[in-house]
């Protein structure tokens, strides 16, 4: 073999290995792509499923940026709602059935404040808690928590109806909003944490919502609600009664109606 | 809200394409002709002016490969089906490989972008997020990794910019132009991609230096942008808005602030409120007015667009094309597109006050 067609092998046999180097390493670029792909593809429908646990908005932010979510202090309107005598319901039907009931009827509550800029942010039992003003500001926070309750108040007329059809015994709320500053974010620890809200805001709420049932009116707010509503909603206060944990009694007002133009829902 | 396209719910639209003789002769000379979506805007002759002389924004600070990244970005955080798709088909048409569009648009780390370029993303969209609107550090960090200033004032420009056409494009649902897109993926796009991207990258003579007179509507805010042709286009837009006859100019001065106080802008608030006092509402009526979206200075109309305004700042398409609706049902056509306009207009100057912070 001549010196020239020797060299010319050489050549040929590094441009062959160069080849199926640059080949190979094309293939593991595309393998590790793909990989990435199907890495982003479970993380969104984690993310889609976790979206039923916690509020989108706090899933996407958490996603995006965990330290935007530090609790910190903040006003927000809060509505506390409950279903009188769903205890003694849960006694009289069968679990599933019931269990069907409570799905239908937060399904409507949770469409009606949301409408309205609220998140719900804890199913509790037959408990319902929602936020307005508590991921984003919204200056209009405690309008928007009335006129959430008011829809909540239709959303049930409707839903009671269907259930009235199917011969099932028809469901009574209470709702109790307040409005003080919290301290809102993600909390817990390295095991266990969740989007929530700390402070007495939140039990001011609760109690205000057991005192429909003394008064027998389904929608109470308190006078720091009050104080951020004009005319056109219809009040009537309501005698001022001792609460568990407040020195006072606390003086609440129904909500009878608003002249507020409906947003679509 | 970032979204990929094909997740992006979209209604029908709302009103349809209107051929008006004097604006097809007017869009002919001054833009080089007229187009679906400023032929839905038509009726509202400062609104279909904006929309043609923003699309056509000269740029004469930021490089254009920011301005493609900013258009993809921005439209896609704010889920517009119209502007996004026709992003990805500009940038297609421009040579981005599908892969690196992709990579953008899921954040990916390894996308094939400097650290300049990745920042320059965070900051559209944390802009047009707004929630809270970017503080000034995001801007220093621009600086320290080479931007100049005035780079930076066309950014938020052009981000606000963005922002306009992708709101008047999803309250409207403009429908997505198809061809376009398909456009992008196909083997004539790439044939006739030098032509293309020529006539995409056109741009009308806007002049530079233009100085807002005294006592001009937002003229602080304005004149954060002098020295660009932005400032011009800015005061052309907010001028226009206000001296058209179709809403009264007190409910669009309420507009501008209900979406300040939304977002807690310091500057375009009280500038509204001066506004409103040449209309005759005082500090009091106002603050009542803002408080509660109401005012029996406002007739059930102007009550309707006004509480609708905050809709415009914070959605998903698909909500705000319902309510949107609804509220054309409730005050009119004419009225409705003229809102449009000016809620899409006052999201974008408090985004443009943002430099002010």
């Amino acid at each position: 073999m001549t010196p020239s067609a020797l060299l010319w092998l050489l050549t040929l046999a590094a441009g062959i290995g160069l080849l199926a180097l640059a080949l190979r390493q094309r293939a593991q670029i595309r393998q590790i792509e793909r990989l990435l792909q199907d890495t982003y593809g479970k993380l969104e429908r984690l993310q889609l499923h976790f979206s039923r646990f916690a509020p989108n908005d706090v899933v996407e932010r958490l996603a995006d940026s965990p330290d935007d979510l530090m609790a910190s202090r903040r006003m927000v309107t809060v509505l506390f709602a409950d279903l009188k005598g769903f205890t003694a319901m849960c006694e009289r039907l069968d679990p599933e059935l019931m269990l069907q009931i409570l799905n239908g009827y937060f399904r409507e509550m949770s469409r009606a404040v949301t409408a309205h800029h609220g998140r719900v942010t804890e199913l509790t039992g037959d408990g319902l808690l929602a936020l307005f003003g508590a991921l984003e500001p919204n200056p209009w926070q405690a309008q928007d928590a009335v006129l959430g309750a008011l829809a909540m108040r239709e959303a049930l007329a409707a839903y009671n109806r269907t259930l009235r059809a199917r011969g099932l015994p028809e469901l009574d709320i209470g709702v109790g909003i307040h409005r003080g500053e919290l301290l809102a974010g993600v909390m817990g620890n390295e095991e266990l944490s969740k989007f929530g809200v700390v402070g007495d805001t939140i039990n001011v709420a609760a109690r205000v919502e057991r005192l429909t049932r003394d008064l027998a009116v389904d929608l109470l707010i308190t006078e720091e609600v009050r104080g951020e509503l004009d005319a056109r909603f219809r009040l009537r206060g309501m005698p001022a009664l001792p609460v568990k944990g407040k020195a006072e009694p606390l003086r609440t007002y129904f909500v009878e109606s608003a002249q507020v133009a409906a947003q679509p829902a | 809200m970032a979204q990929l396209l094909s997740e992006i719910e979209w209604g029908a639209p709302l009103v349809p394409p209107v051929v008006l003789p004097e604006w097809e002769t007017e869009a002919k000379q001054r833009y080089g002709g007229s187009s679906d979506y400023t032929r839905r805007v038509a009726p509202i002759p400062w609104l279909r002016q904006t929309c043609a002389a923003w699309m056509l924004c000269p740029l004469t600070a930021l490089p254009v490969r920011l301005a493609d990244l900013s258009f993809l970005v921005v439209s896609q955080e704010n889920s517009c089906r119209y502007c996004y798709g026709a992003a990805r088909a500009h940038m297609r048409i421009l040579g981005y490989p599908e892969r690196v569009i992709g990579q953008i648009e899921r954040e990916m780390q390894l996308a094939e972008l400097d650290e300049t370029e990745q920042a320059f993303i965070r900051f559209c969209r944390s802009l047009a997020r707004s929630n809270p609107r970017p503080a000034r550090a995001q801007r220093e960090e621009l600086m320290r990794l080479g931007l100049t200033e005035q780079q930076i004032k066309e950014a938020a420009f052009l981000i606000a910019n963005n922002c306009f056409h992708n709101r008047v494009a999803s309250m409207l649902a403009c429908p997505p132009v198809v061809v376009y897109e398909r456009l992008g993926r196909s083997i004539l796009g790439r044939l006739l991609r030098p032509i293309l991207a020529t006539a995409n990258r056109k741009s009308i003579p806007v002049p530079s230096d233009f100085v807002a007179p005294e006592g001009a509507r937002f003229a602080r805010i304005t004149g954060a942008l002098s020295g660009l042709p932005a400032a011009y286009l800015l005061d052309r837009a907010l001028n226009g808005a206000f001296d058209s006859p179709v809403l009264s100019r007190r409910l669009k001065a309420l507009m501008f602030a209900v979406v300040a106080r939304m977002l807690e802008c310091s500057f375009c608030e009280p500038e509204s409120r001066k506004l409103l006092q040449s209309e005759g509402f005082d500090e009091a009526e106002t603050s009542a007015c803002l408080a509660s979206l109401s005012s029996p200075k406002l007739d059930a109309k102007e009550s309707a667009i006004l509480a609708w305004t905050r809709e415009t700042v914070r959605y998903q398409p698909a909500e705000l094309q319902k309510r949107t609706r609804a509220l054309c049902d409730a005050v009119g056509t004419e009225a409705t597109l003229e809102a449009v306009g000016v809620a899409a207009l006052a999201n974008s100057t408090v985004r443009v006050a943002m430099l002010l912070a």
